[in-house]
């Protein structure tokens, strides 16, 4: 194997698996780990949807709801609703997200990686806080309508709110993707194509913007995951205006007495055989060419002067930023400083009592702050390395069935949270483990690796995918070995996509609602679980005030571990 | 990346709470969070049985036994749906047990196996800034004073506005309860959702008044100053009574029984009046209108059962949603 020297062509050439040595047991071991993560309860969930008394251990009636439940009138549609929603979200976040990543990358705006800072933000507000934050702001006698004498409910509660706010909560994604992307490709073959006398504007549409197809593609896919999956905003706007999607019909089918879960398991499936048709539209993209355009150590790149241009592009980044951060931040933070909701924002109305009753740690504030963000830590770093080694394994090794690995490892993302909880509950709450770890901890870091496992996965084969082979080969040419070449070669050029990834996965699970709900054990809470039956029981004061503290907590974390490591990592550019 | 590693780790032992522990007791319980935490603490400090708490929403709470089937967990559950406890125990699921401490409650919230915890009763919740008059009876609402201002639970999510909706079927009868609601509609009602979800417009003023809230929330708001006002209907309104059960697979029955002693002691009832609930027990004192002062619709709930999805989808199409 070390003499292959045609290495031009290395997509096209994978390199086969050599048979015993520690890539082959580390990626056999991978393998292992996803399929114990991901795979399970997916099965689980499919012998549900299959068997409708699975759950109490009978296998009679098979296939019995699949007809009644699909000719149902009404799943047409919610089908339909759901993939309106998905495109239109996906649009708008490519015609919102891109224009941002690319200039961020390829221009000096002016506050360069403070905006990378400040749209991570947009991670760290739950879904359905922000909906209920924009309904806050935005409804007759809300806030805006307090302070300037503005409401405009029509539009919030209408299919065009129900996007801009689905929209301002998941173009981060986007937004990182292609900036990292753009950053890594831009520089060399951007100055190449200029020095053979293309104009900068020839070279992005040319060279940058095709050569970040995978990446682009890669988030554009995870965008419409999480849209068509996402339950917070759907529920929360929806509801008004009569908007409804098939998370929210499984939902309902959990959430209402008498419980469904044979009926909810077969609309996960709805959705997950609809996320497929988009991983598979997504995969035909980026593997019909080859994306290599790391062939050496990268380059920083030059950076465009903007010039006159700097304050239009600065007041772009600005209210994107104001309508993404600033808008529900404030509506957080305007009820948890007012003592009653009725009262409103006046002078009078201020109050700290929903923070008094936060820190005397009724029903276990600070615990539930502490358990969510160990436990969204401990799902970064497990997420990162399983995500790097299956992103390695689905780009570089030939082995079979590493399409179903592929598609495994991205499933997750449009698999409804508490359908990969229920499918969790099934497979680990069965007295035949010889380790039970059914109502522990463990079950929510299972859950939130499950879950988030897509994206380290995403973007570490996008990364792979444009990371040419023989930067490896060079390496074992050299003796290096799996271990050596993982960590001196592929790891730091990997770093920036990973890192990234692995700073969503922390700010997506530290504040991740519906498995936790269904999978905490019984006395353990994290933060969103806190939330929730803070408003459910009646309290939004300090719902909001408990959502802010974690807000601060972990974009705190965040920018001092930016600072902290500056050099290390990319965000701070 | 990897002088990272060790820090973070580190914060992951700290912050991860060991195992739960294998001697306490498990309880399931929908509603107030603080009521179940204060009745855990106090019954531990008493018995120093340890006690384990997941506390959610009834539908959470029934979800979680129903994908629990095989290996149940849950030693005691409270829900705030009687339903429910009936159909778990049809299901042979409930561990016979009445409690010595449950004498004083009445015969109708108590079975051989489950009994009250407290009881909540259906109202109307105005908001007193708003630009309406206060509303007396439900069929005020349909009114053009109060156009596009009311909103409702959805009974299909809050087993408590089911529960009004079978009461008014038994009240008015069938053609005038889907009138009433027709006209709420055509009045621009909105269904956002279940109970918090109807009554968080209502506190901001977005719209006035619930149509069915269910009211110890909202007393509790009010107390905190919230400038609302619960009133219950002259015509009549229903009970939500939140049924304790054990759980015939409980390996702690014993410990088990003790708890739901415990919360109907003395006690535990006082601690569930200072939720606005009526307490079960007719001899506690209720901060609030108690069942023998409102005026009561009475429900054959087990004919409306029978018939609940009729009833959702009838619901449905009177009022559009």
């Amino acid at each position: 194997m070390f003499t292959r020297l045609n290495l031009r062509f290395p997509q096209r050439f994978p390199q086969r698996l050599p048979r015993i040595t520690g890539a082959g047991v580390i990626m056999l071991l991978t393998a292992a780990a996803l399929l114990l993560l991901v795979g399970l309860p997916l099965l689980y969930v499919l012998l549900q949807a299959i068997f409708p008394g699975w759950s109490r251990g009978e296998l009679s009636g098979a296939f019995g709801l699949f007809v009644p439940l699909l000719s149902d009138p009404e799943l047409l549609e919610l089908l339909g609703n759901t993939l309106r929603l998905g495109i239109a979200v996906v649009m708008v976040c490519a015609l919102l997200a891109i224009p941002l990543g690319a200039l961020r990358a390829l221009t000096r705006v002016p506050g360069g990686g403070v905006w990378d800072l400040i749209f991570l933000i947009p991670f760290m507000i739950p879904p359905y806080i922000a909906a209920l934050s924009w309904m806050l702001t935005l409804q007759p006698r809300g806030y805006a309508e307090q302070l300037s004498g503005v409401s405009a409910s029509a539009f919030l509660f209408s299919f065009s709110g129900i996007v801009f706010v689905m929209v301002l909560n998941v173009f981060p994604v986007v937004y990182f993707a292609v900036s990292r992307t753009m950053m890594s490709v831009g520089g060399r073959y951007a100055a190449a194509a200029r020095v053979s006398g293309a104009s900068a504007w020839r070279a992005f549409w040319r060279i940058t913007l095709p050569l970040s197809t995978p990446g682009i593609a890669a988030s554009l896919l995870l965008v419409f995951a999480l849209t068509i999956e996402e339950f917070g905003t759907p529920a929360t706007l929806g509801a008004q205006s009569g908007y409804k999607v098939l998370v929210t019909g499984i939902h309902e089918r959990f959430a209402d007495w008498p419980i469904d879960i044979p009926g909810a398991a077969v609309l996960s499936l709805l959705l997950v055989m609809l996320a497929m048709a988009a991983f598979y539209l997504q995969h035909w993209l980026v593997t019909r060419r080859s994306f290599v355009s790391q062939t050496g150590k990268p380059a920083a790149v030059e950076r465009i002067e903007l010039g006159h241009w700097r304050w239009p592009v600065l007041g772009f980044f600005s209210l994107v930023a104001l309508a993404a951060v600033a808008v529900p931040i404030f509506a957080v933070l305007a009820t948890a400083f007012t003592g009653t909701l009725s009262g409103g924002i006046t002078w009078n109305n201020l109050s700290l009592r929903h923070f008094e009753a936060l820190f005397a740690n009724r029903g276990g504030a600070l615990q539930a702050l502490s358990t969510s963000l160990g436990l969204a830590t401990a799902a970064a770093l497990l997420t990162g390395v399983l995500g790097a080694l299956v992103g390695y394994l689905v780009v570089r090794a030939s082995i079979r069935g590493k399409g179903l690995l592929d598609l495994l490892s991205l499933l997750p993302n449009t698999m409804p949270g508490i359908v990969v909880a229920v499918g969790l509950i099934l497979a680990w709450n069965q007295s035949w483990w010889p380790i039970q770890i059914y109502n522990t901890g463990a079950m929510l870091l299972l859950a939130y690796a499950c879950l988030l496992l897509p994206y380290p996965v995403r973007y570490a084969s996008a990364a792979f995918r444009q990371m040419g082979e023989s930067l490896e080969e060079a390496a074992r040419v050299c003796g290096a070995g799996f271990f050596t070449t993982f960590r001196r070669i592929l790891l730091p050029s990997l770093a920036p996509s990973l890192i990234v990834s692995m700073l969503l996965v922390f700010a997506i699970a530290s504040r991740e609602l519906v498995a936790s709900l269904m999978v905490a054990p019984a006395g353990m809470r994290t933060v969103s679980t806190f939330v929730f039956g803070q408003f459910e029981q009646g309290s939004p004061g300090v719902g909001m005030a408990m959502s802010a503290v974690a807000i601060f907590t972990t974009t705190a974390l965040l920018v001092a571990l930016t600072v902290f490591s500056r050099k290390r990592l990319p965000i701070a550019g | 990346m990897f002088t990272l590693k060790p820090l973070a780790l580190g914060v992951c032992l700290f912050a991860l709470p060991g195992l739960a522990s294998a001697n306490a007791l498990t309880v399931y319980s929908a509603g107030p969070g603080a009521l179940i935490e204060n009745l855990a603490d106090d019954f531990t400090q008493e018995t120093g049985i340890e006690v384990n708490v997941f506390q959610s929403t009834t539908g959470q709470v029934m979800a979680r036994l129903e994908s629990e089937q095989s290996n149940p967990l849950a030693d005691v559950v409270i829900s705030a749906s009687w339903d429910s406890a009936k159909s778990l125990h049809e299901e042979g699921l409930l561990h016979e047990y009445r409690s010595p401490n449950a004498e004083t409650v009445p015969d109708f919230l108590k079975t051989d196996h489950y009994v009250a915890q407290g009881v909540s009763a259906l109202a109307l919740v105005w908001n007193r800034n708003s630009d309406v008059p206060q509303p007396a009876d439900w069929s005020d609402l349909t009114e053009t004073a109060y156009k596009d201002q009311v909103t409702m639970p959805d009974p299909a999510q809050s087993g408590a506005a089911f529960e009004l909706i079978t009461g008014l079927l038994t009240a008015m009868g069938e053609e005038t309860t889907w009138q009433l609601m027709e006209d709420l509609a055509d009045n621009g009602m909105i269904v956002p959702g279940p109970n918090a979800r109807a009554l968080n417009p209502v506190l901001q003023g977005a719209k006035s008044v619930v149509f069915g809230a269910v009211d110890y929330i909202s007393l509790g708001q009010q107390a905190e100053g919230e400038a609302i006002e619960v009133v219950f209907p002259e015509s009549g309104t229903v009970i939500a009574p939140r049924p304790m059960m054990i759980l015939a697979s409980t390996s702690m029955p014993d410990e088990a029984e003790q708890f739901m002693d415990f919360v109907l002691s003395e006690q535990g009832q006082a601690r569930v009046a200072e939720r606005f609930l009526m307490p079960s027990r007719t001899d506690i004192k209720a901060l609030r209108p108690t069942i023998e002062e409102l005026t009561l619709i009475e429900v054959d709930s087990e004919a409306m059962n029978a018939q609940r999805e009729a009833i959702i989808n009838h619901f449905r199409e009177a009022t559009g949603i």
